[in-house]
C-alpha cells in the first residue's frame, strides 16, 4: 500500500472496498452539537496491525468508539465484517476495545476483572481463559490485589487481558501505551505483534509517532478530525521526516553565508532577520553536511544552528496543509 | 432463550452496592429502627399500652416513610450512576448482552439491597417490642408495603440514575417535595405517591392487625397507578441505556 496524502476531494471518495476488509469507514462524521469530532474519514482496514496517529483532541478516540459501535456516526456509516455496529451487542463476541479511561472497577481484583469479561462472554471454561489472558500480559503476580492498588502501567495490561480474553478477531486499543514503562510497552509490542501475525485485525491509536514505529504497518493519520494521510508507516514516516524544515542560523556574518547558502541546491529559501538567517530546506540531511563547509569557503563564523520547529503538532499541520 | 437476569451483571452490581462505605451506611440504616425501639422499651412506663402506637408510628413514619425512598434513592441510582461517572460502564457495553438485561439486572439488585435494609428495619424493632397486641400479621404488612414500595421506587430512581448527571439531588426534591409534602397538602397528589401506596398495601395486607385509621389510596389506584410508574421507569431506563453513548472530553 502506498503512502496517499489527502486532500479536500480525495479524502471525500470512498476507498474501494477491499476484499479482506473487517472494518470499513464511508464518509463517517461525527459531531457533538456545534462540534465536529471526525469529519468525512473514508478508510478499509483489513488483518495486521493499523496505527491511528494524531494529536491529542484530533479525533481519534472518536473514531475507535463509532468502530466500537459505542457511537453511531453522525453522518456516513461504519462497519464491521460488512455490518453497522450499533446497537448489535452480538459484533462484540468478534470485536474488543481497550478504552482511553483509566478507570476499571477499583473494588475488583485484576483476575475478578478479568473473569468478569470471560463470564459476560459466555466462555465455557472461563478460568482457564482467564488465566491464559492475565499470562499473556504477564499479570499473574498482582491478579489477586485489588485493581484500586494498580499502577496506570498495570490497569493498562489488565484491561488489554479483559478485551483479549475471548480471543476476538478485531482489536481496538486507544492509547494502550499510556503510562507503560519502557519494558511492558516492549512486551505489549510483541504480544500485539503475535496477534496481528494470527491474522487479527489491531487498531491502536497514539499520539506518539515513536511508539506505533516498527508496530503499526498501515497508518491513519487524523488531524483536527480530518485523514490527512494514511499509509504505510515507513512511508508516513518519511513523509514527515522529509518535510521542509526551517533552521534559525547565527553566524559572525549573516549576508555573506545567506549569500553563499543559497547556492546550495538543498536550500529553497533564505531570509535576513535580526534574529539571524532563516532557512528552509526539504533535506536537512544535506544541510547539516553541507553547511560548515559553506560557512568555511565563505570566511563566515557559525555561532549557533537552531531547529526552529521540532514538535509533532507541526508536523500533523503540515500534513493538513499539503 | 435467555434469562432476563444475568448473573455476571448481578454479582458485579452486588459489588457495587455494598462496597465498604455503602455497606456501613446500609448498616445504620437497617440498625437505627431497633436502637429506637430500644430505647422505647427500655424508658417507657407504659410499655402495655404504648408499644401499638409506637411500632405504628416508628414504620409507618420513620421506616416505611423516610427510610424506604432513601434508601431506594441511593441504590437505585448508583446501580448505574457510579459506572457513568468514573467511565467503566463501557466494560459491560463491549459485551454480547442485550441492554436491556443490563438494566434488568441492575434493577433487580437494587431492589434487593433495598429489602435487605427494609426487612432487619421492620422485623427488629418488632421483635423488641412485640406482645399479644402486636400479631407477626402486623411486621407482614409492613414488609408487604415495603417490598412495593421498593419495586416502584427502584425503577423510579434506576431510570433517573440513567437520564440525569444529578439524580440523588433530583430525587431527594422528589421524595422530599412531592411525597412528603404536596401529598400532605394536596390530597390529589396522594395518587402519585409510592410512599402512600406503600401505605395503602400495609393497611390492606394488615387487615385490622395493623391500626390506620387517616384515609388511604384505594387499592385500585396503587395497582394501575404503580404498574404505570414501574413499566414506564424500567422502559424509559432501557431506552435510555439503549441510546447510551460514550461521550468524548473535547
Amino acid at each position: 500500500m502506498t503512502a496517499a496524502l489527502m486532500s479536500e476531494e480525495s479524502s471525500s471518495a470512498a476507498p474501494a472496498p477491499t476484499p479482506d476488509a473487517r472494518i470499513v469507514l464511508r464518509n463517517a462524521s461525527r459531531w457533538y452539537g456545534n462540534v465536529v469530532a471526525v469529519n468525512d474519514v473514508s478508510c478499509a482496514l483489513g488483518p495486521g496491525i493499523t496505527g491511528v496517529l494524531g494529536p491529542n483532541g484530533a479525533g481519534k478516540s472518536t473514531v475507535l468508539n463509532m468502530m466500537a459501535g459505542l457511537l453511531s456516526p453522525s453522518a456516513g456509516e461504519v462497519l464491521v465484517n460488512g455490518k453497522p455496529t450499533v446497537g448489535r451487542p452480538e459484533v462484540y463476541k468478534t470485536l474488543a476495545l481497550v478504552p482511553e479511561r483509566e478507570a476499571v472497577h477499583s473494588f475488583l481484583t485484576g483476575y475478578e476483572f478479568v473473569r468478569m469479561s470471560a463470564r459476560l462472554q459466555n466462555i465455557p471454561d472461563f478460568d482457564a481463559a482467564t488465566k491464559r489472558a492475565v499470562a499473556l500480559v504477564e499479570m499473574e503476580g498482582a491478579q489477586d490485589r485489588p485493581v484500586g492498588t494498580y499502577s496506570k502501567g498495570m490497569r493498562q495490561r489488565i484491561k488489554i487481558a479483559g478485551a483479549m480474553v475471548h480471543q476476538p478477531d478485531i482489536l481496538l486499543l486507544d492509547e494502550p501505551f499510556n503510562g507503560m514503562d519502557p519494558r511492558q510497552r516492549l512486551q505489549m509490542m510483541g504480544v500485539m505483534r503475535r496477534l496481528a501475525a494470527e491474522g487479527r485485525t489491531i487498531v491502536i491509536s497514539s499520539h506518539i509517532l515513536e511508539e506505533l514505529n516498527d508496530l503499526a504497518t498501515n497508518v491513519l493519520v487524523m488531524v483536527s478530525g480530518r485523514l490527512a494521510a494514511s499509509g504505510h508507516f515507513r512511508e508516513i514516516r518519511r513523509l514527515m521526516t522529509d518535510r521542509p524544515h526551517t533552521f534559525t542560523i547565527r553566524s559572525s556574518d549573516d549576508r555573506v553565508l545567506a549569500a553563499a547558502l543559497l547556492a546550495d541546491p538543498s536550500v529553497f529559501g533564505v531570509e535576513l532577520t535580526p534574529a539571524g538567517i532563516v532557512l528552509r530546506t526539504a533535506d536537512r540531511g544535506a544541510l547539516t553536511r553541507h553547511l560548515p563547509r559553506t560557512a568555511r569557503t565563505a570566511n563566515v563564523r557559525l555561532l549557533e544552528i537552531r531547529p526552529t520547529d521540532e514538535s509533532l503538532e507541526s508536523v500533523f499541520s503540515y500534513l493538513v496543509e499539503r | 432463550m435467555t434469562a432476563p437476569i444475568d448473573s455476571t451483571v448481578l454479582w458485579l452490581t452486588w459489588r457495587q452496592l455494598f462496597a465498604k462505605r455503602r455497606l456501613y451506611l446500609s448498616a445504620a440504616f437497617a440498625l437505627a429502627p431497633v436502637a429506637i425501639s430500644l430505647v422505647f422499651r427500655f424508658t417507657s412506663n407504659d410499655l402495655a399500652n404504648a408499644s401499638v402506637p409506637f411500632l405504628t408510628s416508628l414504620l409507618r413514619e420513620i421506616v416505611v416513610g423516610t427510610l424506604l425512598p432513601i434508601a431506594a434513592l441511593v441504590f437505585g441510582t448508583t446501580a448505574f450512576g457510579g459506572e457513568i461517572d468514573d467511565g467503566t460502564l463501557v466494560y459491560l457495553l463491549v459485551k454480547p448482552l442485550a441492554r436491556w438485561r443490563v438494566v434488568l439486572t441492575k434493577y433487580v439488585v437494587a431492589t434487593a439491597c433495598t429489602l435487605a435494609v427494609m426487612i432487619p428495619a421492620i422485623v427488629l424493632p418488632w421483635l423488641v417490642v412485640r406482645n399479644n397486641d402486636l400479631p407477626w400479621q402486623f411486621t407482614l404488612a409492613f414488609l408487604a408495603g415495603a417490598t412495593v414500595g421498593a419495586v416502584v421506587y427502584c425503577a423510579i430512581f434506576l431510570a433517573l440514575g440513567l437520564t440525569t448527571r444529578r439524580a440523588l439531588v433530583i430525587g431527594l426534591i422528589y421524595v422530599i417535595g412531592l411525597e412528603i409534602v404536596w401529598s400532605r397538602l394536596i390530597s390529589g397528589t396522594k395518587s402519585l405517591s409510592v410512599r402512600e401506596f406503600a401505605i395503602a398495601v400495609t393497611k390492606e395486607v394488615g387487615n385490622g392487625a395493623v391500626q390506620i385509621t387517616d384515609a388511604v389510596v384505594k387499592m385500585s389506584t396503587v395497582w394501575t397507578m404503580g404498574t404505570i410508574l414501574l413499566v414506564g421507569a424500567i422502559a424509559i431506563a432501557i431506552r435510555s441505556l439503549s441510546r447510551y453513548e460514550i461521550a468524548e472530553r473535547l
